[in-house]
């Protein structure tokens, strides 16, 4: 149990780990940013129903 | 660059993003067709009150809501179909919360696992759905509401203040973190969602709080898989990335 708990951190010091996580998150953010915010109207047709369902405001 | 901890994330959103669309099939996609019946019906009603005489509004308003339901049923959207697109969307929105949640673990030095997966999941769900739809429902086609860029504001203003919010209660310490953590993630619904100013309805309040629960139980659905998948995923094709 012990183990299983320190094995939560990473050992990696940020330097190694930021380039990977900024990287990721931009995408990320990207992503998300045109299923549910963009305003484009085809990005807003095809992602109607996830946007709905998703409680993105929508319309 | 950590690829193969990118890849992991991707593989886990993907498979979250395929386990959701069925899950949305189950309640809230035949809500969203339910209410657009009734958006259509008050799109043609609309057109019957411009042309006064009912005689004539038959033959008239005809063209005038051909247009309407013809942007409905064929948009300028993708064509693969309803489903397809949803499944695609559905993919690609897997990803990037896959990504974004990958990024903030990576950010704080924290392992996402099998174990503790759940709990990465259930922050998520809080952030992202739970959050917003608290002041904000989620909404049906057709239900009344305030301007969509004023909501969409507030909407990604309160996932930011609610995820700060969980980052200082769940990962610091200090007490006077966590009682920040509190205001951050109470303020915006003391300041209120933007709201609609005619709350006049063409859609059933029966089918608003239907759709209500279902969003909310389909996302959390949604991200405790996520969450589960993360883990399993990170441990079993980035673990050695990750020892260092």
């Amino acid at each position: 149990m012990a183990a299983a708990r320190t094995s939560t951190t990473i050992s990696l010091p940020l330097a190694t780990r930021l380039t990977t996580a900024v990287f990721s998150l931009m995408l990320g953010v990207f992503i998300i940013y045109g299923v549910g915010l963009s305003h484009s109207e085809t990005l807003h047709d095809t992602a109607h129903d996830t946007r709905h369902s998703y409680g993105f405001p929508c319309h | 660059m950590l690829v193969k901890y990118l890849l992991a994330t991707i593989v886990a959103g993907l498979f979250a993003g395929i386990l959701l669309t069925p899950a949305m099939y189950v309640r809230n996609v035949p809500l969203i067709l339910h209410a657009e019946e009734y958006e259509n019906a008050g799109a043609a009603e609309h057109s019957h009150d411009a042309a006064a005489a009912t005689a004539t509004t038959t033959a008239e308003s005809a063209p005038a809501v051909a247009p309407h339901v013809h942007d409905e049923e064929a948009g300028p959207e993708l064509p693969f179909g309803r489903l397809g697109n949803t499944l695609l969307i559905n993919l690609v929105a897997g990803a990037g919360f896959a990504l974004i949640t990958g990024a903030a673990a990576l950010f704080f030095g924290r392992k996402i696992t099998l174990q503790n997966g759940i709990y990465w999941g259930l922050a998520g769900f809080f952030i992202f759905n739970f959050a917003p739809s608290f002041s904000l429902a989620p909404e049906l086609p057709a239900m009344p509401a305030a301007d969509l860029a004023t909501r969409q504001a507030w909407w990604l203003i309160t996932v930011v203040l609610t995820a700060a919010g969980v980052y200082l209660i769940v990962l610091r310490e200090e007490i006077w973190a966590k009682a920040l953590g509190v205001v951050l993630i109470v303020a915006p619904h003391i300041y209120g969602a933007p709201e609609a100013e005619d709350l006049t309805s063409a859609v059933p309040p029966t089918l608003a709080s239907e759709f209500a629960v279902s969003t909310l139980a389909t996302n959390l659905f949604f991200w405790v898989v996520l969450g589960t998948a993360l883990g399993w995923a990170i441990q079993h094709y980035a673990a050695s990335e990750l020892e260092g």
